[in-house]
C-alpha cells in the first residue's frame, strides 16, 4: 500500500498578485509527483483551499488535477480544515465532492447526542479511512469529546485517521502560545494519523497510537514560513515507511540583518553584501531587518535600490519585514508618494498638530505612523484574544513611551 | 434564681426596656413581633457555665450540670456590653467534698459494694473548664481580646449571629464549616484566597486525618474561581478521580488539566517533557551532586546548550578537563534518573522525558495556570526524585515568568499560582536545604512578592526550618499525634496556640484548626466529606452540533 499525505495547501492564500497562484502551482506539482510515484490514493488533511469559497483561478487548477487523479483511478480522501470549513455548510468542498472528485471522509451518524464516525474503505487497498474536520479556534474539540471511540478502536484492518488540529504532545516550542488538543482525544489503534493544521514537518510514534504525521504546507504561507521552511512538501507512505517529498516551486533566499547600533547606510551595505555576486533566478528573496538603528530612520535604508538590484538579478519576488526595526531618531523626511506608506505619511503631515498631545511634541508623525502600524497588526492564528490584546498594548506602550 | 433566657446582662436590660416601654403604650404590632422574635432567640441560647475564677487566657468556669463542654468548644461571655469569644482548652473535675473524703467514699463503693449517693450531687460535684480568650466582638466587628468576661457572668453557647462578622471575601477560599468542639455549625468559613495562596499554606497532619479529603475540597472549591491557578503534584493520583469521584466531575471540569504518563483518559494530556527543556539548575534538590559533578553538568550546558543531556549520554568530549570518573558517574546518574537508554549509536527515552515530543509541555502548563486552571500532574509512576525534578522544572518556569510580569507591571492582572506539594520536607526540610537552595525554598522565601505560593503538605513539620514554617502564613492543622510535630506548628502559628496542644492532639478526622494571618482568630473548622461536599453539583450537558460532518 502506498499513499500520499498532503495537508494545508491553502490555495489562494497569498494576496500578492505575484504569489496568488503559488498554492495552485504547488498542488499541481504535488499531484504530478503522486501520479509519478503511482500512489494508491491521496489523502488531504484539511485546508485544501484558503477559504470555503475560493476564487475561480485556483479552483480551475485543482479541479483539473483532481479530474486527472480520478481518471487514473487514484481516489482522494479529504477532510475540511479550519480555513475551508464553513459553519453555514456552503463550501466549495461540497460542490467538488458532489462532482465525484474526492470523498470527504468526515461521515457518520448521531447516536444519542454522540458522534459515531463511519469508515470509508478504499476499494483497491482495503484501507479504512475516517477523520474529523478542523474548525477555527480549535472548536473541533467538541466533536472529539462527543466521539464514540470504542468502535473505531476495535475495527480490524489498516486504519487511517485524518485530523486537522495541533496536538499538544507534538507542539514545537515556536508554537507554544497556540492552542492545541491532547492526543488522547483521538481514537487509539489506528495505523496512521494524517495530521494537518500546524505548518510543521514532523512525525512520531506514541504509545497506543500508530504514526502521527504532519507534512506541513505544500508551500510556505507567509514571510516567516518562507524563512523557516523555504519550501513545502508532503509524505509518501509506503508499507508504513514515510518519505518526505519536497515540492519546489521557487527558490527561497533569506537575508537577516541585525541593525543594532548601525546606521541605515551600513544596513543597506550589509544587505547588498548578501546579494553581491549571486543570481536569483526564480527566487523569492526575504529581507528581515531588526534592532534599533544607531541613527536615521528605517526609511533611510535604501530598500528601493536593494529591490531594484534584486529584480535586476532576476529575483521572482522580493519581500521585506521591518516590524522589529526601530529608529532612535523620530523626525521624518519627505519622499515621493510611491506606495501606501508614502500616501499615509503625506496625510499625517497634512493633519499634524491639530490635537495637542502632551509629551509627543515633534514626534507626532512618527508616533502616528507607529500607532497605525501597531493597530493594523492582526491576530496570529491560534493566538488568544487576551494575548493579542497584551501584545498590542505592550507595542503601543513602547511607541508612546509610557 | 436565674432562668436560662435572661442571664445576660445587656440583653436583659434591653428586654426590660422593651417590656416596660419607654414609648408608653404606642407599640405597634411590628414591634411586638420583634420582641417575640428576640425572646425566642434568647430562649434558644444555651447557658453552658459561669465564670468563677482564673486569669486572662485561663478563665475558669463551672460547667452547668445539664450541659456538656468539649475540648475546643466555642463559648461566648460578656463584659460591659461586648461579647467575648472564648474557647475551651482544658477540662477538669471540681467538687465541694475534700479529696480525702472522695477517696474514702470511692473506697466504700468499690470495696464494700455499698451504694453511696451524694446529697445534692449536681451542686457538690461538677466539671470545670479552662477557657482562653479568642476575640472581642463589638458592633459586628472582631478585635483582639484584651479583657476578661464579667466575673460570675454566664457563658453560653456560640451562635451563628455572634459570628456575623465572618463574611465571605470577594476572592474567597472555603476552608470548612465552623466547628465548636466536635459540633459542626452551619457557618462556612472563608478566607481571602488570593492572600492565603500567595502567602503559602502548610497542612500538617498525621496519616488518616483527612489531608486528601481537605485538599480535594479546597481544589473543588477553587476550580471555578478566576483568582488562582493551582499546580498539583499528585503522587497518589487521587485528585483527578480517574476511577472515582474527583475534579473531573466538577461542573467546570474544563478548567482541570490532567497530565499523566500512561493510560491517558480521553481529553487529558500525555505527560511528555522534551529533554531540551532541562537545565542543570532543575536538578537542585533532586539529586545530591558533588561539587565536581555540578561543575561537570554546568560545563556540558555551557558547551552544548539545550543538547547538553544528549551530549553527556553520547560521551561528547568537553573542552574543559574533567576526571573521567566524574563524567561517568554524571552520565550514569542522568541516564538512570531520566530513564534513558543508549544502544551505542542512538539514544532512546523510555519514560516521561522525550527527544521529539513535549517541547511545549512546560509552556502549556504555565499558560494553563495563568488561565486560572487547576493542573494536576500524575506523578504516581515516578520516583520521588523524578517527581521533584518535574515539579522543579515547571515551578522554575512559572516563577521566572511571574518575576518578568512584575518587572513589566503585568503581575496585577495575573492569578495567584499555588503549588500543591506532598511530603514537603523532601525539598523544604533542613536536610534538603543543607545541600543548597532549590526552587521550592526560593518560593517559600520570596514567592509571595510574585504571587506564587506553596501549598505544602507534611506529616513531619518539625523537619522544616522554623524560618520557612513562619513564612507559611496559613496553617490548616489537622490531627497530629506526635508532640514534637505539634510543638513545631504551635511555635510558628499565626495566632497564639500555646494552650492548644491537647486540642490539636484530639482533632478527629476532618477536624482542623486554621491558624492564619488572614483569619481573625485560630478558627476551628470541620471539613466536609468530599463526597457530601460535591453532592448536587452536576455537569450540564450541552447538545453538540456536528456541522460539517455528513450525517446519515
Amino acid at each position: 500500500m502506498k499513499f500520499a499525505h498532503i495537508a494545508d495547501c491553502h490555495i489562494g492564500g497569498w494576496r500578492d498578485p505575484k504569489l496568488r497562484n503559488v498554492g495552485a502551482l504547488a498542488f499541481e506539482k504535488a499531484i504530478d509527483a503522486c501520479v509519478e510515484k503511482d500512489v494508491d490514493f491521496v489523502i488531504v488533511s484539511g485546508d485544501l483551499f484558503n477559504t470555503s469559497l475560493p476564487s475561480v483561478d485556483g479552483l480551475k487548477m485543482v479541479v483539473k488535477k483532481l479530474r486527472q487523479l480520478s481518471n487514473r483511478s487514484i481516489p482522494v480522501y479529504l477532510i475540511a480544515g479550519s480555513h475551508d470549513f464553513s459553519p453555514s455548510g456552503k463550501t466549495m468542498l461540497d460542490v467538488l465532492e458532489g462532482a465525484g472528485l474526492f470523498v470527504n471522509v468526515a461521515k457518520g451518524e448521531e447516536v444519542e447526542g454522540r458522534l459515531k464516525l463511519n469508515f470509508t474503505v478504499d476499494s483497491k487497498t482495503g484501507a479504512k479511512i475516517t477523520g474529523l474536520l478542523g474548525k477555527k479556534g480549535g472548536l473541533e474539540r467538541g466533536y472529539y469529546e462527543a466521539l464514540m471511540k470504542e468502535g473505531l478502536e476495535k475495527e480490524e484492518g489498516y486504519k487511517i485517521f485524518l485530523f486537522h488540529s495541533l496536538l499538544s504532545e507534538l507542539k514545537p516550542k515556536s508554537l507554544e502560545k497556540v492552542d492545541s488538543h491532547p492526543l488522547s482525544l483521538l481514537p487509539k489503534n489506528f495505523d496512521y494519523y494524517a495530521g494537518g493544521h500546524p505548518h510543521i514537518v514532523t512525525n512520531a510514534k506514541m504509545d497506543g497510537y500508530g504514526t502521527i504525521a504532519y507534512p506541513g504546507p505544500l508551500f510556505p504561507n507567509n514571510f516567516r514560513e518562507l524563512e523557516e521552511l523555504s519550501s513545502g512538501g508532503f509524505y509518501v507512505v509506503e508499507d508504513g515507511v514515510l518519505e518526505f517529498e519536497p515540492v519546489q516551486i521557487y527558490n527561497v533566499f533569506n537575508i537577516k540583518v541585525d541593525a543594532e547600533h548601525k546606521a541605515p547606510k551600513q544596513v543597506s551595505e550589509e544587505i547588498m553584501d548578501h546579494i553581491t555576486g549571486k543570481e536569483f533566478n526564480d527566487t523569492i528573496v526575504t529581507i528581515r531587518v531588526s534592532g534599533i538603528l544607531e541613527s536615521g530612520k528605517p526609511s533611510d535604508i535604501d530598500f528601493k535600490g536593494i529591490f531594484e538590484k534584486l529584480y535586476e538579478k532576476s529575483a521572482y519576488f522580493v519581500m521585506k519585514n521591518t516590524n522589529a526595526l526601530v529608529s532612535k531618531e523620530f523626525e521624518e523626511i519627505k519622499i515621493d508618494a510611491k506606495d501606501v506608506e508614502d500616501v499615509e505619511e503625506r496625510i499625517i503631515k497634512e493633519h499634524i498638530g491639530q490635537i495637542n498631545v502632551e509629551g509627543i511634541g515633534d514626534k507626532e508623525v512618527f508616533v502616528t505612523k507607529e500607532l497605525m502600524r501597531v493597530l493594523s497588526d492582526s491576530r496570529i492564528e491560534g493566538e488568544k484574544v487576551a494575548d493579542f490584546e497584551i501584545r498590542v498594548r505592550e507595542d503601543m506602550e513602547k511607541v508612546l513611551g509610557v | 434564681m436565674e432562668s436560662s433566657h435572661n442571664t445576660l446582662s445587656c440583653e436583659s436590660t434591653w428586654l426590660q426596656h422593651l417590656f416596660l416601654g419607654s414609648h408608653g403604650t404606642q407599640h405597634c404590632h411590628q414591634n411586638v413581633l420583634v420582641k417575640l422574635k428576640y425572646i425566642l432567640r434568647l430562649t434558644l441560647l444555651v447557658i453552658k457555665g459561669q465564670v468563677i475564677s482564673g486569669e486572662y487566657g485561663k478563665i475558669l468556669i463551672r460547667q452547668k450540670a445539664s450541659e456538656k463542654i468539649e475540648l475546643g468548644e466555642l463559648l461566648v461571655g460578656e463584659a460591659s456590653g461586648v461579647k467575648i469569644l472564648l474557647q475551651a482548652v482544658n477540662l477538669l473535675y471540681g467538687s465541694q467534698i475534700s479529696q480525702q473524703n472522695l477517696e474514702l467514699i470511692s473506697g466504700m463503693s468499690l470495696e464494700d459494694n455499698e451504694r453511696v449517693d451524694f446529697m445534692d450531687a449536681e451542686l457538690r460535684n461538677y466539671n470545670l473548664a479552662v477557657l482562653k480568650n479568642l476575640i472581642t466582638i463589638s458592633d459586628n466587628n472582631a478585635m483582639v481580646c484584651k479583657r476578661l468576661p464579667a466575673f460570675f457572668s454566664s457563658v453560653r453557647d456560640v451562635t451563628k449571629d455572634d459570628l456575623s462578622f465572618l463574611t465571605q471575601p470577594r476572592d474567597s477560599l472555603f476552608i470548612g464549616n465552623l466547628r465548636s468542639g466536635s459540633k459542626m455549625l452551619d457557618l462556612p468559613i472563608y478566607l481571602d484566597g488570593k492572600e492565603v495562596f500567595s502567602h503559602h499554606i502548610l497542612v500538617p497532619a498525621t496519616t488518616g486525618r483527612g489531608k486528601s479529603n481537605m485538599t480535594s475540597v479546597l481544589l473543588w472549591d477553587t476550580l471555578d474561581k478566576d483568582y488562582c491557578g493551582i499546580l498539583v503534584l499528585d503522587p497518589h493520583d487521587e485528585y483527578y478521580g480517574r476511577n472515582k469521584l474527583g475534579l473531573k466531575d466538577h461542573p467546570s471540569s474544563d478548567k482541570v488539566v490532567y497530565y499523566t504518563p500512561t493510560d491517558v483518559p480521553a481529553g487529558c494530556r500525555t505527560l511528555k517533557i522534551n529533554l531540551d527543556l532541562l537545565k542543570p539548575g532543575h536538578f537542585n534538590g533532586v539529586v545530591e551532586w558533588s561539587d565536581p559533578q555540578i561543575q561537570c553538568l554546568s560545563q556540558y550546558y555551557r558547551e552544548f546548550g539545550n543538547k547538553w543531556i544528549e551530549s553527556i549520554v553520547l560521551d561528547k568530549p568537553l573542552k574543559a578537563d574533567f576526571f573521567e570518573g566524574t563524567i561517568a558517574v554524571v552520565k550514569r546518574r542522568i541516564m538512570s534518573l531520566l530513564d534513558l537508554e543508549f544502544n551505542g549509536s542512538e539514544l532512546f527515552c523510555n519514560g516521561v522525558f522525550s527527544l521529539n515530543a513535549g517541547e511545549a509541555t512546560i509552556a502549556d502548563i504555565c499558560k494553563e495556570l495563568e488561565e486560572s486552571r487547576t493542573v494536576i500532574i500524575d506523578t504516581s509512576d515516578f520516583s520521588g526524585s523524578v517527581e521533584i525534578l518535574i515539579g522543579s522544572l515547571i515551578v522554575t518556569e512559572v516563577f521566572s515568568k511571574y518575576k518578568r510580569y512584575k518587572v513589566k507591571g503585568l503581575l496585577r492582572d495575573k492569578p495567584v499560582v499555588s503549588v500543591v506539594l506532598e511530603e514537603a520536607p523532601r525539598v523544604l526540610g533542613k536536610e534538603a536545604l543543607e545541600k543548597g537552595p532549590n526552587i521550592f525554598s526560593t518560593i517559600a522565601r520570596e514567592g509571595r512578592k510574585f504571587k506564587v505560593g506553596l501549598f505544602a503538605i507534611t506529616q513531619l513539620p518539625s523537619l522544616i526550618p522554623r524560618q520557612i514554617l513562619a513564612n507559611m502564613n496559613t496553617k490548616i492543622i489537622l490531627g497530629i499525634e506526635m508532640k514534637p510535630e505539634r510543638e513545631a506548628i504551635i511555635q510558628s502559628a499565626a495566632q497564639d496556640l500555646s494552650d492548644d496542644d491537647r486540642n490539636i492532639a484530639s482533632l478527629d478526622k476532618g477536624e482542623a484548626i486554621i491558624s492564619s494571618n488572614f483569619a481573625k482568630f485560630a478558627t476551628p473548622v470541620k471539613i466536609p466529606l468530599f463526597e457530601d461536599f460535591v453532592k448536587g453539583s452536576e455537569k450540564v450537558e450541552v447538545k453538540k452540533d456536528f456541522g460539517g460532518i455528513s450525517l446519515n
